[in-house]
């Protein structure tokens, strides 16, 4: 499950749950008051009709009573089943056969009523003449006189009805003979007899009534259907007793489970959260560690720099690394950076406020917050020396490395010191340098980037140009073809010379599109001058690059005619190892019917060995002989030797950088076919109409 | 249960004393409710033709119920039985003699709906009343009510009937032991409890809660039929049989009886004793009996001073 579809279930668990919380406490707060109600009721109930009873029994056993009392308790019965019936529980389709109940309660009741009714006739009927009977033999005065029997007889008659009450029980006078008699001829006698036996009479007649009345209302009938009522809505409130304890019980799970949701959610974000933490780090750590020495890296190096105050960079560089890598494999290489890692970790550890970073491949940099110059430059030959006499042990191989290091404190520090140390690198004798302004190093950098960015707007706007020097044939004295010669027009009109920006360009790209604009460009010419021959220059290095040969011959076989007339002038520059590939070149070029030469022969790496590898077709010797022939006798020798070599191998010579007269008289006593320079004419942006010179 | 029981003996033997009670010296009533109810009492709108008044039968300068043997109401239509006094009314258990009423409401109701009497109906009396500017206010200001519904003629009634209390006789002094009766009372006191009167005529009301034959030892034979408690239950045995009275102000409210045969208290006292208790009573008997009963008259209801 997703965490927001589990933090959404776990809402609504507890959403759900407060809600049949609130509804189960609403409910089972009413269900009990209903519940607690009608109990009461029915015991209430249940009291009054007790006290009704006990009112009835009270009032049977004394001869008059206060029989307000009765009407009262009969009210109050009546109005506590009218509470009763009322109830709101049994409104309540559960509760509906309870009705039945109370409506059978409530005819027993009624009945219960009308006996009462009828009991207080008989009571008084009976009481009446229980009173008379009293009565009238309390004030009878003729006893003592007449009869003394007769009052005897009277009393224990009095005696069995007063019994019969006071027992409620009819066997005192049941089948026995309750009425007085006498012989006597007295007139009061026997009025008092009949009186008597009148209301005798009337009792015999009533009592069993009466007390069958008393008994009926005081049987426990109605008590016992009250009981039944209520032990009935009982036995049907358990079930929702039971419904409502189920609730509970289904409440409380819920509750459980959507505790245990909630601990699992602040579990497992815990756990992400703990994960996550702990990947920040990691990733806090990669980013400014570097993983293979555990030093610091170049972005920490970048970010502490920005607090310190005073910074101070200390930049070792190994020397020859490049070479250790080549001889012992990267993986002693990086041992070795990691040894020296330590090495200097441990070095540093006892100066204070400075840190030890891998800047580079090869290259580690340690930083200080304010410190004196010359105990810096102290420190950094002091480590110099250290490291060039420790012995790293790498894989059981004892290694000895030189390192050079370069010291400042001039912003940009970073770069400062990676110029002082490109400078340090070229001078072998010193091994630790301090940048100082007057190094004047970042000079030649902006004056690179100067020359990129010109020959880049020069490439962009078309301003670079061939310019053509004339090259003479020392016998004719005509021109017979021109060197190509690249150029860049400055907007302002100023023409800028190849040693001005060409060195720097080879570093870049753009030195290619240099070269096939000069292709390109020269055979255009060559096709508006059809009398001349055209050379361009191409290093040695330029005909291993696959872009560059094929841009030429593209050229060639776009304007096949005038490739004939296009000859490539080789500068050697260091030794080519692919001699084939040269060779390959040279063939393709011959077929077009284009020469090859080589450019100044006598300098730099000329050798010999070309001449039997390649089809050379012209040697144009280099001006450095050529400049001191007429005052310099070695150099006229070489010359002649040059020659002779040349005629011997059936090759062609130009001479170069011809500007006086001498010169070229002295080239042409000694038989050198062509010459070219400023005698005969400045590289100029066409060829000349006219291909006559004088000598 | 019986514990219950038994702590309810406890309770009663305590108070079991004298079996008649005393009239609360306050009625209780809600004053304003029972004043309304008086004006309405007075008021012959209460009757179809303006003619008959709740006072009509219940004279409450004479005891609170009729001299006449039956009343005469609507157009000067007979009534069928005793006008029954007003006074002390709710301490009975039922209302009417054959006490088919069970309080004053359902009481209050008959008469005015009776077609021999008020003959009126409940919107009858609602429009009646609604169309008097001056009830209209009177009903506003007791009930806070704008129209007058039939229910608050009768409660406002019903609550002055409530206020009709007679406290203070001689005899509910006697019993509050604050004055003494005189040797005859005393006597006539005590023969009526020996005599067996006491029987029927207990309570607060010395009657009023119970019904009792007309003749329980003699059969007492009336000139006419009355609506007896037969005409409530069909049970034969209820023939002639009636809610016992009240004997509070009995001096006050000749003739007696359902019938209205007794024209005194002597004959009343004496005919009683003789259906009642099967006793013949003797002329100074009698004579105590009724002096005692001479006490039983209290104040007239305060709401009744002007």
């Amino acid at each position: 499950m997703k965490f927001s579809k589990l933090i959404f279930f776990v809402l609504s668990m507890g959403i759900l749950s407060s809600l049949a919380l609130v509804y189960f406490y609403t409910m089972q707060r009413d269900f009990t008051r209903n519940h607690r109600e009608f109990l009461l009721c029915i015991n209430e109930l249940k009291n009054k009709q007790a006290s009704l009873s006990y009112s009835i029994l009270q009032d049977s056993l004394f001869t008059y009573s206060n029989q307000d009392r009765i009407s009262h308790e009969r009210e109050a019965l009546l109005q506590s089943y009218k509470t009763l019936s009322n109830s709101l529980l049994l409104k309540e389709d559960t509760y509906a056969p309870v009705l039945k109940d109370l409506r059978t309660l409530k005819v027993l009741i009624d009945e219960n009523i009308e006996n009462i009714e009828e009991y207080l006739m008989l009571n008084a009927a009976v009481k009446n003449s229980l009173i008379f009977l009293t009565r009238h033999v309390e004030i009878a005065t003729l006893f003592e006189k007449e009869d003394l029997m007769l009052y005897i007889q009277a009393n224990k008659i009095l005696k069995q009805f007063n019994n019969t009450l006071s027992m409620q029980d009819l066997d005192y006078i049941s089948g026995k003979d309750l009425l007085l008699r006498s012989d006597s001829a007295n007139d009061d006698v026997q009025n008092f007899i009949k009186n008597f036996n009148m209301h005798s009479s009337y009792l015999l007649q009533k009592y069993p009534h009466f007390l069958h009345t008393t008994k009926l209302i005081l049987e426990n009938t109605i008590n016992n259907s009250i009981n039944k009522t209520g032990d009935y809505f009982s036995e049907l409130a358990l079930n929702d007793f039971k419904a409502l304890d189920l609730f509970a019980v289904v409440l409380f799970a819920l509750f459980i489970i959507s505790t245990l949701l909630i601990i699992i959610l602040l579990l497992k974000y815990f756990k992400e959260n703990k994960k996550l933490t702990e990947t920040t780090k990691s990733l806090e750590y990669s980013i400014s560690h570097d993983h293979l020495t555990d030093l610091s890296n170049r972005k920490a190096f970048v970010d502490d720099i920005k607090m310190l105050q005073n910074p101070h960079l200390l930049i070792i560089n190994i020397d020859g690394f490049k070479n250790i890598n080549d001889i012992y494999g990267n993986s002693i290489g990086n041992s070795l950076l990691r040894a020296l890692a330590e090495f200097l970790k441990a070095k540093m550890l006892h100066i204070t406020k400075s840190k030890v970073y891998r800047i580079g491949g090869d290259e580690f940099g340690i930083l200080f917050d304010t410190i004196d110059e010359e105990k810096a430059l102290e420190i950094a030959r002091k480590l110099e020396k250290e490291i060039a006499l420790h012995d790293f042990i790498i894989q059981n191989l004892e290694i000895h490395i030189i390192v050079s290091i370069s010291s400042n404190n001039i912003a940009p520090i970073l770069e400062n010191a990676d110029l002082a140390l490109k400078l340090i690198k070229k001078d072998l004798t010193n091994r630790v340098i301090q940048y100082k302004d007057e190094l004047n190093l970042k000079k030649s950098v902006k004056q690179n980037l100067k020359t990129i960015q010109i020959v880049k707007n020069a490439l962009n706007e078309d301003r670079v140009v061939p310019y053509f020097q004339p090259i003479v044939n020392l016998q004719t004295l005509k021109i017979e073809k021109y060197e190509a010669l690249v150029r860049i027009k400055l907007p302002g009109g100023t023409v800028l010379s190849p040693y001005l920006f060409l060195d720097t360009s080879k570093q870049t790209s753009y030195y290619y599109d240099l070269t096939k604009i000069m292709i390109e460009k020269t055979i255009q010419t060559a096709k508006k001058f059809p009398n001349y021959r055209f050379s361009i220059n191409i290093s040695m290095i330029d005909i291993l690059n696959q872009e560059i040969t094929q841009a030429l011959f593209e050229q060639f076989n776009k304007n096949f005619s005038i490739a004939s007339r296009i000859d490539i002038e080789i500068l050697e520059s260091e030794h080519i190892k692919e001699i084939s590939e040269v060779q390959e070149f040279i063939k393709k070029l011959h077929s077009y019917g284009s020469k090859v030469l080589i450019d100044d022969f006598g300098s730099g790496y000329s050798n010999f060995s070309y001449f039997a590898d390649l089809d050379i077709d012209i040697i144009k010797i280099d001006g450095s002989i050529i400049q001191e022939i007429t005052t310099n006798e070695r150099k006229h020798h070489m010359l002649k030797s040059i020659y002779k070599f040349s005629k011997g191998m059936g090759l062609l010579n130009i001479a170069e950088f011809v500007e006086t007269r001498e010169m070229a008289i002295l080239l042409k006593e000694i038989g050198v076919e062509y010459a070219q320079g400023y005698y005969f004419g400045h590289p100029q942006e066409e060829p000349l109409k006219d291909d006559t010179v004088s000598l | 249960m019986n514990k219950l029981l038994w702590i309810l003996a406890c309770i009663t033997f305590i108070y079991a004393g004298e079996p008649i009670s005393p009239i609360p010296l306050h009625h209780g009533a809600d004053i304003k409710k029972a004043k309304l109810g008086k004006e309405l009492f007075f008021d012959t709108i209460l009757s179809k033709d303006n003619t008959i008044s709740c006072l009509s039968c219940h004279d409450l300068s004479n005891g609170g119920s009729d001299s006449r043997t039956v009343s005469s109401g609507f157009s000067g239509r007979e009534g069928n039985i005793q006008s029954l006094t007003v006074f002390n009314a709710k301490y009975n258990f039922k209302q009417f003699w054959n006490g088919r009423a069970a309080n004053l409401l359902e009481q209050a109701k008959e008469p005015l709906n009776n077609p021999a009497e008020h003959n009126m109906n409940p919107q009858a009396l609602e429009e009646k009343l609604n169309n008097s500017s001056y009830y209209k206010s009177r009903f506003k200001k007791v009930y806070s009510i704008d129209t007058i519904a039939y229910a608050y003629i009768l409660d406002a009634i019903v609550e002055f009937e409530k206020a009709l209390t007679t406290p203070n006789s001689k005899f509910d002094k006697y019993l509050r032991e604050e004055e003494e009766l005189s040797e005859e009372e005393k006597e006539g006191y005590t023969l009526f409890k020996q005599n067996g009167c006491i029987t029927c005529h207990n309570g607060i009301n010395i009657g009023g809660n119970s019904f009792q034959k007309m003749g329980t030892f003699l059969e007492y034979k009336s000139q006419q039929e009355y609506p007896d408690r037969y005409d409530v239950t069909g049970k034969k045995a209820h023939r002639n049989v009636f809610k016992v009275p009240t004997l509070r102000n009995i001096a006050l409210t000749a003739p007696y009886f359902h019938d209205g045969s007794a024209k005194n208290l002597q004959e009343a006292v004496k005919s009683m004793s003789q259906y009642n208790l099967g006793l013949i009573l003797s002329d100074e008997e009698t004579k105590k009996i009724v002096s005692f009963l001479n006490t039983l008259t209290g104040e007239m209801p305060k709401i009744l001073e002007p």
